[in-house]
Formats: C-alpha cells, structure tokens, sequence
C-alpha cells in the first residue's frame, strides 16, 4: 500500500518529466562504469568516453535522465554545455588517485561556481574503495574542500563501482535531496 | 537635482539593458535552444525536426550545434537521421565541437542494427573533419569485416573519403587493402562499391588500384547481379583494362552483350563504349557484325525515354555514327522528328538523319526535310535547309532533287526560308560547277525578295559566276550598283564588285560600263577599306593586262569538298572513349573541363568557351562559306575564314 502511494507521489510530482542528474569527474574516474551499473546492474567494459554518453535510469519510480560527459583534459571546456536544466551533479573521484587530487578539487570549484548550477544538488562519490590505499570518505571531502561549501546541498558516498557498493546509498539520497527541493 | 539626474539616467540604461536582453532571448534560435534542453522528449523531438527545417532552408542553426548534439543518444531512428544530417552540413564549422559526438559514432557502429551501424560510418566518412580520423580507425576497420553486407558496402566507400581527408592514415591501417581484398567479396554490392571506390581514390592522384586478369573476371560476374549504379561503377572501370589476347577480349564482349538490354541509358552506353573500345582487339568478322546488331535495338530504345535522355542519346549516337557510319543505315525512320520535339532534339535528330543517309535513301529524307522547312521555327527551318544542302554535297545524285527542293521554298516566297534557301543553293552550286544552272534563273526570278546580306551575296556571286544563263544580267548587275551604297554589308559589296568584274571579263562589250560605274563607285565612295582595296586591285589588274586578270578571276577553282561536320580524328577517339560521359554531350575531352584530369590543376583548359566559340566560328564558316572573295589566292579553305 505504501508503495503504491510513494509511486503515485511520484508520478504527480514529476509526471513525464525526467530528471536530469550529469556524471562529472576526471578521466578515469569510473563514471562510464557508475552510469551503465545504475543501468544495467552490471559492470560493462569501458573505452575512454571522446564526447558523452546518457542513459535513461528509473530508481525508485522515478526517470533519471543520466549523462556521463567525458572528463579527458580537451573535452572539460565542453562541460559548461550541458549545465542548463540540471538538477544534480554526480561528482566522481578516483579516490585511490592522491596526486589529482587537487585537479578534481579545482574542476569541482569551477564547476559550482557556474550560475546554470546554483540550484542543483552536489553527490560525491568517493570511488574505487576496492583499491589499496584509497582515501576515506573523509579525506576525500577534505581534500575537495566540501565542508566550507555554501548554499549548497551536497552529500559524499564511499562507492566501489566494479563491486556495486555504495551506489544505492548515493542515489537513495539524491532522491531525497531532489524531492526535497 | 544632480543626483535625480543620475537616477533618471541609471533608470534608462536598466531599460535600454532589459530590452537588449530580450531581443538576445527572443529570436527562434533561443527558442529552439530552450526546447532542445526540454524535460520533456516530444518537445526535444519536435525541435530537432524544426532545427532540420530551417537548416534545409537556409537559416544559419550552427550556433545550436551542442544542443542539438546532445540529442544524438537516442533509440529513435528519426532523430537519429536528422541530427547525422545536421552533423554533416555543420561539422566543418565546428571541428572542436564534433568530438563531443564521438562516443555516441563509436557505440552507434556497434550497434546490434546494421543499418544504424552503416549509417554510423558513412557519418562519420562525411563529417570530413581531421578530429574524427583518430577515431574513425577502429570502428572502420571492424565494419569493414562486418558480418551485414550493408556495412561493409558502406565502409568501403568510407575509406574512400578517409583516403581523401589523409593518405598515410588510409594506407598505414591497411585500409586500402581491405577494399582491395573487397573486390573478392560474396556480394555484388560491395564489390562494386569497392570498384568506385578505388576508382576514385586513383583519380584523386595515388595509383593504388591496376586492374587483375583475374578480377576481371570476377567483376563481369558481379556486374550482372548488381544494381544500375553497381554496374555502372564496374563498366567504367573495365575502360581502364588492357585485355591480354584477343581470346580475352572476344570473352569480355560476349560477356557484356546482356548489359545492352539493361533499362538503364547510361548502362547501355557504358556498355557501348566498351564494345567498341574492345572490338578493336577483335579480329572475327562474324563476331564483329553480331555486336554491331545487338548494339542497335538499344540506341533505338533510348530514343523513346524523356527529351533530355534522348538529347544525351543522340549525342552519344552521333558520335558512335562518326566512327561506325554504317551501325543506323537502316533506321533513318527512328530518326524523323516528332512535332513535339524540343528544339535541342530536332537538331540532333536532324544531324543524325544527314549522318546515316546512303544514296539509296536520300529522297524520302529530302522529302521529309522539305516538311521541316516549312515549319514555322525559324531556327529549326535553318537546320533543315542547311541539312538539305548538306545531303546534296554528299550525294551527287541527290543534288537535283535537292535543289528542286530548295527551288520550291523560295518560290514559296516565306522570307526566312527563301534567305536561307538561297545561300543553301548557292553552296550547292559552288559544290558542282557548271551543273544546274537552270535554278539562277529562279534566283533571279525572286531576286527582289532576296535581302539578307548572306543570301544576296550568294545570289550576286551566282550572277557574276553563270552571267551568260542569265537574260538580263547587266540590268540586275546594274541595279545593284545603284543601290551599292545602300548596302551595309561589306559582304555584299564585295560580292557585287566580284560579280561586275566577272561578267566584264566574260562579256567585255556589254559590260564595260557596268564595270567602270561599279569599280568608281567602289573605290570612291564606298566606306568599307576592303571594298575599296579590292576595287582598286581589280582596277589595277584590268587596266594592265585584261588576259592576267581572266586568268585570276575566271581561274578553275579547286572543288568544294562536302562538309563534313565530323569531329577531328584524334577528338573522336578521345570522346569514343568518353561515351555517356559529360564529355560526350559537349562534344569536348574530360580534361579540357574537369581539372582533375588536366595537365594543370586549377582552371580548366579551354573548356565550354572553347566549345561555344568553337561552334561559333563553325557557324560562320558555313554561313560565309558560299561567298565568293577574290579568287587571287587559291586555297578555299583560308578564303572562308576571310
């Protein structure tokens, strides 16, 4: 009974309407993985993504239209291109990845510093937990700079893409968080 | 007071700043921005065909390259096609942009639908932009072995594009030699996609393709079960081939004789060309005779498509005529024109009759000749006379009727035809001296109604050269001379001072005044510097010796040759090379206009000026051609060019 009221919940507030959620990171990340295991379940094999991929994701009754942009050096300028409409922002960072750390730090700043992105909610996972000498959830969130972020509801989840863990935690507050909204 | 200016000042500039931002945000393209960001996908639909739209219109859309592009991820077919179309028309304009499109061409060409898959890699080909080569290696090379022949087809011809965009890239992935090796494939389509696409990666300067003993073979297979284009493109590339024996060429003619029955014109005539480029290595007279008969239906059949085809037809046909002139003898008929043929047509006809007209058969041609000449068009009225004169110079034995003919339409008094006619029969009369000289007098007899420059210089000189069949000579000479100066054409003048000196050394009692009053008034008055020149040589000469001037001016003149109207040997070989061809409807070898075949790249030698004006002067020597100038020189040919 109760799932039907939070399906019906749904469809009233977001009808045909999708949601639109951006995959962001740098290359390597793990992104191309997180989108097609929230799609498929599965874990696919991946090429460097040269422009972008979307997929269209239902979690929870509700459509997620997902778009996983490229995060090579020559394809970031390009980012700005599809901010507009967005509702959320997955931001992907390769947590076993120290020395690029402070990159990730310095794309995510420019990045929340876009206008089209002032109402959109920030998830971050802190991915590939399953390699040796990944940082904390913590660390991670330090070293990105999020406690001093501002006007700002964003959330941090330690994931691990190829095993599946974390995934739903991030999205079960992503959906929080939009509804919220 | 000073700050309310100020306000009042702040206040207009945050008005003048919301209605410049509304103007940005009103246009249809921000419109269309917004609807390509939709939520929703119907809406995102629906911009995307209005996006295509204005496209196909010519409204600039490239500034929506990204949103549009953000659309290409799509399970809809239809969008999928029309973003692959706007990617095409504006991917020049945005290199950095198109790699944004990359990953979606990558997965598009592994997709599980061939069509999706081809459609990937021909896009992809298309977008000709350095950016996507990196990119454009792998998914190439796995669609080239492709489980869909339709794949393959279509990256064949993509590595033609690649080789174009970057040679080493084509070469270095081995791309090349997969189509080479496609040559070999289970079906037709590709091979024959393979054939063009080699065929124009040689044209585009790299010799990366010889013809094989061995392929030949395998291509006259194909060709019979490709589509029209696919053997068209197989045609074309057995031009190039040299055939070892003559065994082998007789095997390739026998082998192409179904394609003649092909509906497809320029089938037919790739077809055509090719069996006369082969007949050549051919020594077997039966086999010869049997394919100039299975060549004859074909030519036939083309004739009953639209006018255009049949123009392309009959241009092609004239040429084939020129070296076989025998092939049509008995298929005049096919070739009377209809009353509602376009003019082009008629004219080709009209050559084409002249052409494969045998003494045998030339009456019922005049005859339907005399029917054209009676028309009302005028140009067309032209053509048929001058094909009438035409005939008469090929065929002694037809020159009476013809001239019986042309007798008729000048007493038919219709003036363009009589002006026409009247040239017509002096040329024929120049071609035949001392033969009808009866048809002066008819020229006399309508002498009134002659006054094209053209046509009274004929009739002046036909006076000058057979004055003693004609009764009243000096009064019509005389006439003229009143009237010299009237005349504007120095064409005429000249004509006329020929004819008094000529009549003066036949008949030098009679004439004598005539020839003084003629050759004052020439020299004196006369505007024309050559008109006057002539006079004074003709004075000259007559007043020294009158016997040195009988020999110059009645001199035998060589005869006239019939014109011919053919294309010069070489020409002809080259354009028999080039049938159903461009360069077969101009009339002029590929590389005089296609600057890729030329000696220089840039522009093309010649080309159709050269035509025009070619055909031009062609005109006018025939239309000059009966005018008689002083005959002081001997060669004829110089004298028409005068």
């Amino acid at each position: 009974m109760g799932g039907y009221f939070s399906k019906l919940f749904n469809q009233l507030v977001f009808g045909d309407k999708e949601v639109r959620i951006l995959i962001l990171g740098l290359d390597g990340a793990g992104k191309t993985t997180i989108l097609y295991r929230m799609q498929i379940g599965d874990v696919v094999s991946t090429i460097p993504t040269i422009g972008f991929n979307v997929e269209t994701v239902t979690y929870k009754n509700i459509k997620f239209q997902v778009w996983d942009l490229g995060g090579q050096t020559n394809i970031r300028p390009y980012w700005r291109c599809y901010y507009a409409n967005t509702d959320a922002v997955i931001y992907v960072v390769d947590s076993s990845d120290r020395d690029r750390i402070g990159t990730s730090r310095d794309e995510l700043a420019a990045m929340l510093n876009e206008e089209e992105l002032r109402e959109s909610v920030l998830l971050v996972f802190a991915n590939k937990q399953d390699m040796k000498g990944a940082m904390s959830a913590a660390e991670v969130s330090e070293a990105l700079g999020l406690p001093r972020l501002k006007n700002r509801q964003w959330g941090i989840y330690k994931t691990s893409a190829l095993k599946g863990e974390g995934l739903d935690e991030g999205l079960d507050w992503l959906v929080n968080a939009i509804k919220g909204t | 007071m000073m700050n309310a200016a100020i306000q009042s000042h702040l206040a207009q500039l945050q008005i003048v700043k919301a209605k410049v931002l509304a103007a940005l945000r009103k246009g249809e393209n921000y419109e269309l921005k917004t609807e390509l960001n939709s939520e929703y996908k119907e809406r995102r639909k629906e911009a995307v065909r209005r996006v295509i739209a204005n496209m196909t219109v010519g409204k600039d859309v490239s500034g929506l390259f990204t949103d549009v592009l953000k659309n290409m991820h799509t399970d809809d077919l239809e969008i999928k096609k029309l973003i692959y179309l706007y990617l095409i028309n504006y991917a020049k304009t945005q290199p950095d942009l198109v790699i944004l499109a990359i990953n979606t061409f990558v997965k598009d060409a592994e997709d599980s639908n061939p069509l999706i898959r081809a459609l990937a890699i021909r896009t992809m080909g298309c977008l000709h932009v350095q950016e996507v080569l990196d990119y454009l290696s792998d998914p190439l090379r796995k669609c080239l072995r492709d489980s869909s022949p339709y794949v393959r087809k279509t990256a064949v011809m993509c590595v033609a594009k690649v080789y174009d965009l970057n040679r080493e890239v084509a070469e270095e992935n081995g791309f090349v030699d997969a189509v080479r090796e496609a040559l070999g494939d289970a079906n037709t389509m590709v091979v024959s996609n393979a054939v063009s696409a080699l065929a124009e990666m040689n044209s585009m300067g790299g010799r990366v393709w010889q013809l094989e003993p061995q392929t030949v073979g395998r291509l006259l297979t194909a060709v019979n079960e490709c589509v029209e284009w696919g053997q068209i493109a197989i045609l074309e590339a057995l031009i190039e081939y040299e055939p070892r024996d003559e065994k082998e060429a007789e095997n390739i003619c026998e082998r192409l004789l179904p394609r003649l029955q092909h509906a497809n014109g320029s089938v037919v005539l790739c077809t055509v060309r090719l069996l006369l480029r082969y007949g050549r290595y051919v020594k077997r007279a039966d086999l010869l005779a049997q394919f100039s008969k299975k060549m004859v239906p074909p030519l036939i059949t083309l004739l009953s498509s639209e006018p255009e085809i049949q123009f392309v037809a009959l241009r092609n046909i004239n040429i084939i005529l020129q070296q076989r002139p025998r092939l049509l003898s008995k298929e005049i008929r096919v070739f009377f024109c209809k009353y509602n043929d376009p003019i082009y047509v008629k004219f080709e006809k009209v050559d084409v009759l002249v052409r494969i007209c045998s003494e045998r058969n030339a009456d019922p041609l005049l005859a339907e000749l005399k029917e054209y000449a009676k028309e009302v068009d005028v140009d067309f009225v032209e053509c048929a006379v001058r094909a009438i004169g035409r005939l008469a110079m090929r065929f002694e034995a037809a020159a009476e009727r013809a001239i019986a003919v042309l007798e008729e339409l000048i007493q038919m008094k219709v003036d363009y035809s009589l002006q026409i006619s009247v040239v017509v029969l002096c040329d024929i009369l120049r071609r035949y001296p001392g033969k009808h000289e009866s048809a002066v007098t008819t020229l006399c007899d309508h002498a009134d109604h002659i006054n094209a420059p053209s046509a009274r210089a004929a009739y002046l000189w036909a006076l000058g050269e057979y004055s003693e069949h004609v009764r009243n000579v000096a009064g019509l000479l005389g006439a003229g001379v009143d009237s010299l100066l009237e005349e504007e054409d120095a064409v005429v003048q000249l004509a006329l001072v020929n004819a008094c000196v000529k009549y003066f050394l036949k008949q030098p009692q009679a004439a004598q005044a005539l020839v003084l009053r003629a050759l004052q008034t020439a020299s004196e008055k006369c505007a024309d510097p050559d008109v006057r020149d002539r006079a004074y040589v003709y004075w000259r000469l007559l007043s020294a010796d009158p016997n040195a001037a009988r020999a110059v001016v009645l001199t035998e003149k060589p005869p006239v040759r019939p014109e011919s109207n053919s294309l010069p040997e070489g020409l002809l070989e080259e354009l028999i090379g080039e049938l159903g061809c461009v360069s077969s409807v101009i009339q002029q070898p590929a590389k005089q206009f296609v600057y890729a075949y030329g000696e220089h790249a840039g522009v093309p030698r010649g080309g159709a000026d050269a035509a025009i004006s070619a055909a031009d002067s062609e005109a006018q020597a025939t239309s000059s051609g009966n005018i008689e100038t002083a005959a002081i020189e001997g060669e004829p040919e110089l004298l028409i060019s005068f």
